[in-house]
């Protein structure tokens, strides 16, 4: 189990220590500064060191840090790390360096509760906030009853949340956001794409709701034999509105009844109040890819290299991408760039190395084009360009890569009051990349470079 | 001039909290200056100003692949700040391999010959800095006339000559030390003192590798050195604290310890006056520490020279007293310069009394804080080591060995090493000190100590008894290093027996005392302890069993070596007569006398780095080999100066055999005992194989004539063919049957062709034959060319055979074999019948005439076809594809078309076969049209003819 655990910042200063066994000693993290956080070297999350083994993850600026000295379960370590960022997330807002460095009394509270002797404790936000708070000490009397409360329901069957909650609307939200990978060639094949998605849940409603939730699971839908008849509008209208979609795999928060899922492929819930992740899921069939991108990239001469990237949109026309950025990577020597556009702005970036193409309004079923000229300078060192992949990001509001949707959200409760269920969907990208293209020739020039 | 830009940028990249940060700071920037260097009206200050930045972003580590070109631009600038920069640029980022420098080389010849000091200074500085081949190529003459030329100012010939001295170290090869020689000892009469100073160092590196050019230096020397010491001739400004420039002063003395001391007594005694003068006044010690410094740098030079000029004289017995008060003093820096210097007396004088005096002091000195100063204490301790006080010495070294800093310890065990066997005057001594070194710092005892005791036991009868009984001793002690297990482990088996009647010390009690420690050493000794328990078996006869048993829990452990060796050895211990054992473990010969591998190893760690020392670390003797190869290489070199050169080469080179072999020494001999072991065991296969052989050989004959048949036959495998040709194609199948009743496993074949065909395989086969099975495999085979026509089958198995001949146990083991067998694919095999009539046959056979294409051979005829040309006529058509032609009577005539897939492709061939029925001998004559194809032909035809 955990040996101590610690906070650095990016420059590799401890801002928190805390040592849960006496086997290592505090100097253990000025191995890991040392080793992790100033090597340039590829960096895996487990670095094995002598006898002891470091796990970290980044967050925001700073790193969370477990050492061990035993073989513990790195899945279980992981996830008390992930753990302690909700917490901080839930606590401070932004779990970044300036919050550390604000609340660091507060941490270290935090961490003696969440873990005892190395043992990974109860780390859910919802109790915690209960009776680890950032107000003063209330009088003798209140804390007798408070502290009943509270260990009633940390050691309850619902210890995410509280039994009074009361809302005059009740009101719950679902957002599904999907991130998808995709690494095309330059020749248009798709070389690798994967959708990871979230259904987000903010649920603002009193009592103890019992929530019911379908999606157009495949499994599920053959299960009910309505493959083929629960086709509805698919969010964005994709092509493959035959709508179901088969989840790879599929992890659920604490408060999904897994015994119901594993039997009827049923998602029952009592939702924890206010926002949580519900489940996380990830497909790699039949995706719908929302850019197709084409480049091609042309030595014209020693010094002067020709850009040509098209972009098209593939979802509906109805509906619209923002925020649309590329980055097309030029080679390191370049001493200036001409840049024409169809649409957005494009500039060359120095710092980034790369020309930079903002379309802040994308609509679907459209293609805009770049035309762009490098000039070189010459190098003393011959090094040949390394062509990393042209990267994009956007955002794509009421689109699913992958093609899921909610089919419904019912809401049971004692009181069946009326509630008000919101749906939304965005696709955003996690590593979209496409190759260019070296061998592929203009096909037409958008302009005639300028004597 | 400030710079606004570029602090500014500097500020920002001080800023820059993380390194991504950074990153993309600085790759903004190389974009802006990329941009800016794009414009060719860019001003210099401009481009001053970029420059610096890149050098900034190169010196932070980032990687700046362009601009080197405006830095070269800025070299050309008249403006001084803009040409430093340039240069600065220059020399940082340039490197010796890099294509500009040809670039370079140009804009500095051109300031070298400017007229203005500061630009030929920035030039120097920049050539010294680069130093790159080419520059030294085409500018050291440039640099050189700059240091001996009348106009140039003192600093600029003081930075020519210091350039010229890097150059030097650099590139010894492109400075002709011969021509230049004179010219450069000139400038060591400079009346400015800093560039005789600059000049003086430049000789001393000339003068360590040609002493003979610069011969001239030494008188040069001897006056600058007078005129600086006795008639105090010096500026003013170049006193440092009271002592007239110090540093030109030491060198001096320094360099003049590279020559022989002169042989005229009017200089020598010149010397010695001057060397009289420094010592009176070193008797006051200065308060000022800096002052205190300089005297002292002159004083030791001096002393350090009047040991090398004569280790007798008056002024030596002088420094001894000074040097007796230094190394007690409260300095460290005194303490070890103080040691140094009497290590190098003690070096020289043919009596070490004077240092002998000092004794207690040096030994107290090994506990000095400051490791330099104990180093320095352990060099004399060595060096001063004679008999008499050998023992007091070792002895001392190691009590201290024990406490001693890691960092020493190994130094110091080869030293104890040397001295304990260069003064032992009794073994029972050497041996005791040597197991007490392994006691104490086992883990630092290098290979080459131990393998030297083993040479000195073995080559020592007297000692070896006592050697015996003290290792066993110390085995016994529950604790004991892996080196003493090493030495206990050979010396027991070579002599164990001398002392197996004493009490205490029987067979069966040697072999526990070492095998209680068997599991815990590493794999090589365990291995030689194996090797030991073979001995034992040998003259312990009683102790067999134990033995035995080890060997045979050996065979089994994972490690190859350890396997082999207890498989081998055990299957010697159990062989019906001990003739082999005894054979094999027969007592080592003395090793032949040799060098001591110890001192080539001591003396590669005393490598130096800078100026040369001029004595070696240790007695008398090691210096006196130095000074007579010194002399001899003075001699050589009087003859010619090409000679010189040849013998100083080979003198290196044999002391790097000396000192690859001396390592060697021992590892090379301890192998050497196995040897017969290996042979024999090998000897009992190729026995087996011979037998094999014959009817091998057989076989293979009566396949090159026969398309089926078996070609090899063994106690375990069968291997067998069939062939089928079709002009230049043919096909092989390969049946391997198992004839035992164990599974063949592992069946691997391979096969070997020659170029003359082409060898595919169409089928291929389990790796695994049950008993009693036969499996095969299909070749297709492609002649190409008559020459190297020939192909042979490789074959691996393993047998998992149940019992062994002369192993008592049952446990089944596996024997690995292999085969190699020769395919009877031969030339023969590709003939086509030809029917020809009697002209046509003559027509051609006159047509292609004599040699080169035809060829006779006589040879005497198999037994059955002897009698009759009838007979031979018969055999000739069944077991060759020829069409024999019937219409010859006297002799059997055939024809036939050689084929190939490729090259020479269809080959009339033409034979006639004679018979001499008397003699039982036979002519064969072969024509065809291509001179290879008969050469290949005609030996094969006759060996069919012979084998009838």
């Amino acid at each position: 189990m955990l040996s101590a655990f610690f906070i650095f910042n990016v420059k590799g200063e401890v801002l928190i220590s805390r040592i849960y066994r006496p086997d290592i000693k505090r100097s253990v993290a000025d191995i890991f500064r040392i080793q992790v956080v100033s090597s340039t070297d590829v960096r895996s999350p487990i670095t094995t060191l002598g006898s002891m083994s470091f796990f970290h993850v980044r967050h925001e600026n700073i790193y969370l840090v477990a050492v061990t000295k035993i073989n513990a379960n790195a899945a279980l370590i992981f996830e008390f790390l992930y753990k302690v960022t909700g917490l901080g997330r839930s606590y401070f807002g932004k779990f970044d360096e300036d919050a550390v460095k604000s609340n660091f009394t507060l941490i270290y509270e935090l961490l003696d509760e969440i873990c005892d002797f190395g043992f990974p404790q109860n780390t859910e936000a919802e109790t915690l906030k209960l009776y680890i708070t950032t107000e003063g000490v209330r009088s003798e009397r209140a804390m007798k009853e408070e502290g009943a409360r509270i260990a009633i329901q940390a050691t309850g069957a619902v210890a995410w949340r509280r039994p009074d909650i009361k809302y005059r609307k009740n009101e719950a939200f679902l957002d599904v956001v999907e991130s998808v990978n995709l690494l095309m060639s330059a020749k248009g094949t798709v070389l690798r794409a994967d959708v990871s998605g979230q259904v987000l849940m903010r649920a603002y409603l009193s009592g103890m709701p019992e929530c019911k939730f379908g999606l157009n699971d495949k499994v599920l839908l053959e299960k009910e034999g309505k493959l083929g008849s629960a086709v509805s509008t698919v969010p964005g209208g994709g092509r493959k509105s035959a709508g179901a979609v088969e989840l790879d795999d599929c992890q659920f928060h604490q408060c999904v009844k897994l015994g119901n899922y594993e039997r009827d492929r049923t998602i029952n819930f009592i939702p924890p109040d206010g926002e949580c992740e519900l489940m996380k899921y990830r497909t790699t069939e039949n995706i719908n890819l929302p850019f197709r991108v084409q480049a091609a990239v042309v030595e014209i001469s020693k010094n002067r290299m020709e850009f040509k990237v098209s972009v098209r949109s593939q979802f509906s026309n109805k509906i619209f991408a923002q925020n649309v950025q590329l980055k097309i990577p030029v080679p390191t020597n370049t001493s200036g760039v001409k840049c024409l556009v169809t649409a957005g702005k494009a500039k060359y970036v120095g710092s980034e190395n790369s020309i930079i193409w903002k379309i802040s309004r994308f609509q679907g079923q459209q293609e805009y084009l770049l035309s762009a000229e490098a000039e070189l300078t010459s190098t003393t060192t011959k090094k040949a360009w390394s062509r990393p992949p042209i990267s994009m990001d956007f955002q794509v509001l009421m689109f699913t890569a992958s093609g899921l949707m909610v089919r419904f959200l019912k809401i049971f409760e004692k009181s069946n009051y009326p509630s008000v269920k919101w749906v939304r969907y965005m696709t955003k990208p996690g590593t979209y990349q496409i190759r260019g293209d070296p061998s592929m020739q203009p096909s037409l020039r958008l302009f005639e470079p300028q004597a | 001039m400030s710079m606004r830009g570029l602090t500014v940028f500097i500020a920002d990249l001080r800023n820059c909290r993380a390194r991504e940060l950074e990153e993309k700071r600085v790759n903004k920037e190389l974009a802006n200056i990329r941009s800016k260097f794009k414009d060719p009206q860019l001003s210099g200050r401009q481009k001053k100003k970029y420059v610096c930045k890149l050098l900034y972003m190169y010196i932070l580590g980032w990687d700046v692949d362009f601009g080197h070109m405006e830095a070269v631009n800025l070299l050309s600038s008249p403006k001084y700040s803009e040409k430093q920069i340039g240069y600065l640029a220059v020399t940082l980022m340039i490197s010796e391999s890099n294509e500009l420098v040809r670039l370079v080389v140009n804009s500095m010849r051109k300031d070298l010959d400017d007229h203005i000091e500061i630009h030929q200074c920035l030039a120097l500085q920049a050539i010294a800095n680069i130093s790159a081949r080419e520059m030294a190529e085409a500018l050291s003459t440039d640099v050189m006339r700059l240091m001996t030329s009348g106009q140039a100012k003192s600093f600029v010939k003081k930075k020519a000559a210091l350039c010229l001295l890097r150059l030097f170290r650099r590139h010894p090869d492109l400075i002709p030390a011969k021509d230049w020689a004179d010219k450069i000892m000139v400038g060591m009469e400079d009346y400015d003192m800093g560039v005789a100073l600059a000049v003086t160092s430049l000789v001393v590196a000339v003068a360590q590798s040609h002493p003979d050019h610069m011969a001239g230096c030494v008188p040069r020397a001897i006056s600058r050195m007078h005129k600086i010491v006795m008639e105090k001739q010096y500026s003013p400004e170049y006193v440092y604290y009271k002592v007239p420039v110090p540093w030109l002063q030491v060198k001096l003395l320094r360099l003049l310890q590279y020559y022989p001391p002169p042989e005229d007594n009017a200089t020598r005694g010149r010397v010695m006056n001057i060397i009289q003068t420094i010592l009176k006044n070193a008797r006051d010690i200065p308060k000022n520490i800096q002052h205190n410094n300089a005297q002292n740098a002159i004083l030791f030079e001096a002393i350090n020279l009047a040991i090398h000029m004569d280790p007798q004289s008056e002024a030596v017995v002088q420094a001894s007293e000074l040097l007796g008060r230094f190394i007690s003093s409260k300095e460290t820096n005194i303490r070890y310069l103080g040691l140094e210097t009497m290590a190098h007396l003690a070096g020289f004088a043919e009596s070490v009394s004077t240092v002998k005096k000092h004794q207690e002091t040096i030994i107290s000195s090994l506990k000095d804080k400051d490791i330099s100063v104990r180093r320095r204490a352990l060099d004399l301790l060595y060096s001063m080591c004679d008999v008499s006080n050998a023992r007091v010495i070792v002895h001392e070294l190691l009590q201290y060995l024990a406490i001693a800093d890691y960092a020493i310890r190994e130094e110091m065990v080869l030293k104890i090493a040397i001295l304990t066997e260069k003064f032992a005057t009794d073994y029972s001594w050497y041996v005791d000190v040597i197991l007490q070194l392994i006691t104490i710092a086992g883990d630092n005892v290098s290979d080459e100590v131990w393998y030297r005791v083993v040479q000195i036991v073995t080559n020592n009868e007297d000692l070896q008894e006592y050697a015996v009984r003290t290792v066993l001793t110390a085995l016994k002690s529950p604790t004991c290093h892996e080196t003493a297990l090493k030495v206990g482990g050979y010396i027991l088996g070579e002599y164990g027996h001398l002392i197996a009647n004493n009490p205490g010390c029987t067979p069966a009690e040697q072999f526990m005392a070492l095998h209680s420690k068997f599991t815990m050493c590493t794999t090589p000794t365990r291995a030689l302890l194996l090797s030991t328990y073979l001995k034992f078996i040998n003259v312990f006869p009683e102790i067999k069993d134990q033995v035995v048993a080890v060997f045979k829990q050996y065979r089994f452990v994972l490690d190859v070596e350890l396997q082999q060796r207890a498989c081998e050895y055990l299957s010697i211990a159990t062989l019906a007569s001990d003739e082999l054992l005894q054979v094999a473990c027969e007592e080592m010969p003395p090793f032949p006398q040799r060098e001591s591998a110890l001192l080539s190893r001591l003396q590669r760690k005393t490598q130096d780095t800078e100026d040369k020392r001029t004595w070696q670390i240790g007695g008398l003797d090691a210096n006196k080999e130095n000074l007579l190869a010194a002399s001899y290489k003075r001699h050589s070199r009087r003859r010619s100066a090409v000679e010189s050169t040849d013998a100083q080469l080979q003198q290196q080179q044999q002391q790097q055999q000396r000192q690859n072999s001396g390592l060697l020494d021992l590892s090379d001999d301890l192998p050497a005992q196995q040897p017969p072991v290996h042979h024999l065991h090998q000897e009992l296969q190729q026995q087996q194989a011979q037998q094999t052989a014959a009817t091998t050989a057989a076989s293979y004959a009566r396949l090159v004539r026969e398309p089926n048949g078996v070609l090899y036959e063994d106690a375990n495998i069968q291997i067998g063919l069939k062939t089928e040709y079709h002009a230049a194609l043919g096909r092989v199948a390969i049946f391997y049957g198992n004839k035992s009743t164990a599974t063949i496993a592992n069946l691997a074949t391979d096969m070997d062709v020659g170029d003359g065909v082409r060898v595919t395989l169409l089928q291929p086969i389990a790796s695994s034959v049950p008993p009693a099975t036969q499996l095969h495999q299909m070749y297709n085979i492609e002649c190409l060319s008559p020459v190297n026509l020939h192909a042979t089958l490789k074959i691996s198995y393993t047998v998992q055979t149940a019992h062994q001949p002369f192993s008592s146990s049952s446990n089944p083991t596996t024997d690995n074999n292999t085969l190699s067998l020769r395919l009877p694919i031969v030339s023969t095999k590709f003939l086509t019948p030809a029917p020809l009539s009697r002209q046509d046959f003559l027509a051609r056979w006159t047509q292609i005439g004599g040699p080169p294409r035809e060829m006779q051979i006589v040879a005497p005829t198999g037994p059955s076809v002897c009698t009759d040309v009838g007979q031979l006529r018969n055999a000739v058509e069944q077991h060759l594809a020829v069409s024999v032609l019937r219409e010859f009577e006297d002799a059997v005539v055939a024809a036939a078309v050689w084929n190939a897939a490729s090259g020479v492709g269809k080959v009339g061939c033409l034979i006639r076969i004679e018979l001499n029925v008397a003699q039982k001998m036979f002519r064969l004559t072969l024509r065809s049209t291509n001179e290879q194809v008969t050469a290949a032909l005609a030996p094969q035809i006759r060996d069919i003819i012979e084998s009838f």
